[in-house]
Formats: C-alpha cells, structure tokens, sequence
C-alpha cells in the first residue's frame, strides 16, 4: 500500500513538471520563432505519415488516368491544344503590353519590377484542425521556398508560406481566422486589409468608411504592401456590403477568387530581389 | 524498451496518428475522435508501468505539428488525462466495457476542454458540435478499440 502512495507522489510531481513544461512551450511557440527548428524537424520525421494518407487521392487519380478512354483524352487534347492557342496569342500581346509597361515605368523611374519567379507545386495535405485553415504542399527550403513566399492558384491568391522544411512546406490560407491580407479595390483604388474568418467562402473587409465607393462585384486585388504579397494578384470579388449607421463604418464581405478548399496544384511566388 | 514486442505499442500509435490526419469529408471533421488519446488511455490502463506521462507528452507534440497547433497544446491535455488514468486504472480495469465507455467519455472530455480551452484563450473560433461530438464518438469507439488493442496486447504477449 505505501508503495502504490509513493507512486502516486512521484506521477503527481512528474504531471506538474510536464504540466509546466508544456505550458512554457506554449507560450514559447506562441510568442516567439525559436520552435520553429524543432516543428521542421518533427514535421520531416512525420512526413512519410503524410505521404501515407496522401496516397489513396494519388493512387486514385492515377489510376483513372490510366483508364481513361482514348476518345476521351482525343477530346481534351483537342480542347488544350485550341486552349494553348488562345493563350499563346494572349501572351503575344501580353508581351508587347509588359514591354510597353516596363518602358513607361523607366520613365517614370519607378522600380517596380513586373515578372516574379514561380515554383510549382502541389497540395500534399490539408490540416485536419477544424479551427485552422492550413495546407502542406510539396515543395521546400530544397526547392528555394522561404517562410513569407506567395501562394497562388490560377484563379487568385491562395495564402502565404509560414513553415518550411526540407522538402514540403506549410502554407496558411488567407481565409485563416489569423491572416489578413493587403488588398485594393480595383474600381476606386480603396486600400484596406481583408482578414479571414474560418470559412473558405469568406473573406471579411471591417472598418472601411461609409463614405468609400464599394459597390456589390468590385474586384480585390492585393496591394503591395506589407512586403509580402506582390502586388496586383486578384484575391476577391465583394458579394456583401454590411452599413452600420451607428458607427459610421461599412464592413466589406467578399468572397475569395482562389478555389480555397479545392485547387491541387498551386504555384509559389519568389519575389525577385 | 527495445524490447521487440514493445514495437506493437509505437505500430499502433503511428496508426493513431494516421487516423488523426486521414481526409474525412468537411462534415464530418469535428466529429473525428481522437485516435491517440484513445490508444494510450489503453496502453497506459494495460502497462502502466511501461506506457505513462512521456509517452503522452512526445504523442501530444507529434499531433500538434501534425495538426498545427501550437507545440504543447495536445500534449499538454493527453499529459492530464494520461495521469488520472494512471491513478484511477485499478479500478477501472475492473469494470465491464460499457462502463469504461463512460469514463473514456470524461478523459476525452477534458482533454477537449483543454486544447479548446488553448484555442479560446488564443482568440480562434471552435465550434460546439465538435465540442461534445468527438468525446461521444469516441466513447462509443471505446469497446470496439479496447478489444482489437487487447488481441494486439496478447499477439505481442506483452504484459
């Protein structure tokens, strides 16, 4: 019987030193960057577990690719090849538009550089926890992918790297309850900071003055400042525009272009130095 | 510890934690229950000599880089839960599988009370039906978990 008292003695002081222990990392990780070598590093010893769970999705799409029908594929070969088309003669004028540009910005004598530096990348997983809006993608440090690095889908701006490891990183969507994103409205030059909410449907703009000119379908780009975002990237479309009288100020609800919960291949922004 | 048969341990809380990240539609996300907690309140029941208070603080630190917590968050609430298990398993050991459900009910309660708390005092939204959802869940797991983990436990012939 004294034994078992003594057990318990000793597991009790054990529990409020880990209790402790715990706590103090909590805070430590909350507040400052030190931890972030030791996340890395467990994230590496963790990632074949990613890999596993990942592998079903690959799996799958790789055998419906596979199978699918040959006339099928004719159809969208035929498809891409009138899409390339398109796009190339875009870009034909794209071209002489960024030459255009870059020649009135000498000019001007602005330094403002218009091409940015991409990795591609894809979605290795998305984190589980209900109340944060992360996503890992498969590419690293290895690859040159730093902590601050833009994401993008083809449609807008996805988010923004904050872990990296050696070879996969972590990305936090700007519709995150924690991220807020420096945009402009494109119609009236509006500046302000769209802030996520948890939903990936919903960006939330508060706090913008009665006075400004919003209307329902302005388009949100990102403005540039804050050194993060390049500028000029779409980001959303308003849907809401909430008046609140007493306060004299207008909230701002838009919802975000990127497909948020359901791109695979993204894109990784290098800003050029 | 390095002990072959000990291996059956680490195997099933690796799966642990792959059932923690598994894809589950959006839905049904706040209702996941949470593997690990529930895989060492048995190991630590079954051995408790062996499976105790570290082994909850290194699990707790691999499900909060899995999950993007904050370091510490879950491994604070599994260290809790581990010790009242560690105190009170003689008798629960006891009891029949339908009255373990309860007290696994309570452990994985508190230990959502805990890492929401976290969450609270962080400033993030959580959401109710998650809240009690994935303890419930978990409870009515409990039997089912408690008799493959045994099996597992005599294959191994550990304890």
């Amino acid at each position: 019987m004294k034994q078992i008292v003594n057990q318990t003695r000793v597991a009790t002081v054990h529990t409020l030193f880990l209790v402790c222990f715990c706590i103090a990392l909590m805070i430590v990780d909350h507040r400052f960057n030190h931890l972030e070598v030791v996340r890395s590093n467990i994230s590496l010893v963790l990632s074949p577990l990613r890999y596993l769970v990942s592998f079903p999705a690959m799996a799958g799409n790789w055998v419906s690719e596979w199978f699918t029908a040959h006339t099928d594929l004719l159809e969208d070969n035929s498809k891409l090849r009138s899409d390339v088309r398109l796009l190339n003669a875009r870009l034909q004028k794209m071209k002489v538009l960024q030459e255009e540009n870059t020649r009135l910005r000498n000019l001007l004598g602005s330094s403002r550089k218009l091409a940015d530096q991409v990795v591609v990348a894809e979605l290795l997983s998305v984190d589980q926890n209900p109340y944060r809006q992360l996503i890992e993608i498969n590419r690293g440090s290895a690859d040159g992918v730093f902590i601050g690095n833009a994401v993008i889908d083809d449609f807008g701006i996805m988010g923004q790297v904050i872990h990296t490891n050696l070879h996969s990183a972590t990305t936090i969507l700007i519709s995150d309850p924690d991220h807020a994103t420096p945009v402009q409205f494109i119609r009236s030059g509006v500046r302000s900071v769209a802030f996520g909410n948890g939903n990936t449907d919903q960006l939330e703009i508060p706090y913008l003055p009665a006075t400004a000119d919003i209307q329902i379908g302005d388009e949100l780009v990102t403005s540039g400042l804050g050194g993060r975002f390049p500028a000029d990237y779409p980001v959303a479309t308003v849907s809401s525009i909430h008046e609140d009288l007493t306060l004299g100020f207008v909230s701002v609800v838009a919802v975000p272009k990127a497909r948020l919960d359901s791109s695979r291949e993204v894109l990784v922004i290098k800003p050029r130095l | 510890m390095v002990n072959i048969r000990f291996l059956a341990v680490y195997l099933s809380l690796v799966v642990g934690l792959v059932l923690m990240i598994l894809p589950l539609p959006d839905w049904v996300q706040a209702y996941r229950p949470n593997w690990v907690a529930l895989i060492l309140v048995y190991w630590s029941m079954a051995l408790p000599k062996k499976v105790g208070l570290w082994f909850a603080l290194v699990a707790g630190l691999l499900v909060d880089t899995l999950h993007g917590t904050l370091l510490g968050q879950h491994a604070l609430a599994l260290v809790v839960i581990i010790y009242i298990n560690l105190n009170l398993y003689q008798r629960i050991r006891v009891l029949s599988l339908a009255q373990q459900s309860f007290y696994v009910f309570s452990l994985l309660f508190i230990n959502q009370v805990l890492v929401t708390w976290v969450e609270g005092i962080m400033g993030r939204p959580t959401t109710l039906e998650g809240f009690f959802g994935a303890p419930v869940i978990g409870m009515l797991i409990w039997p089912w978990a408690f008799v493959i983990l045994r099996d597992i436990r005599r294959k191994a012939m550990l304890g």
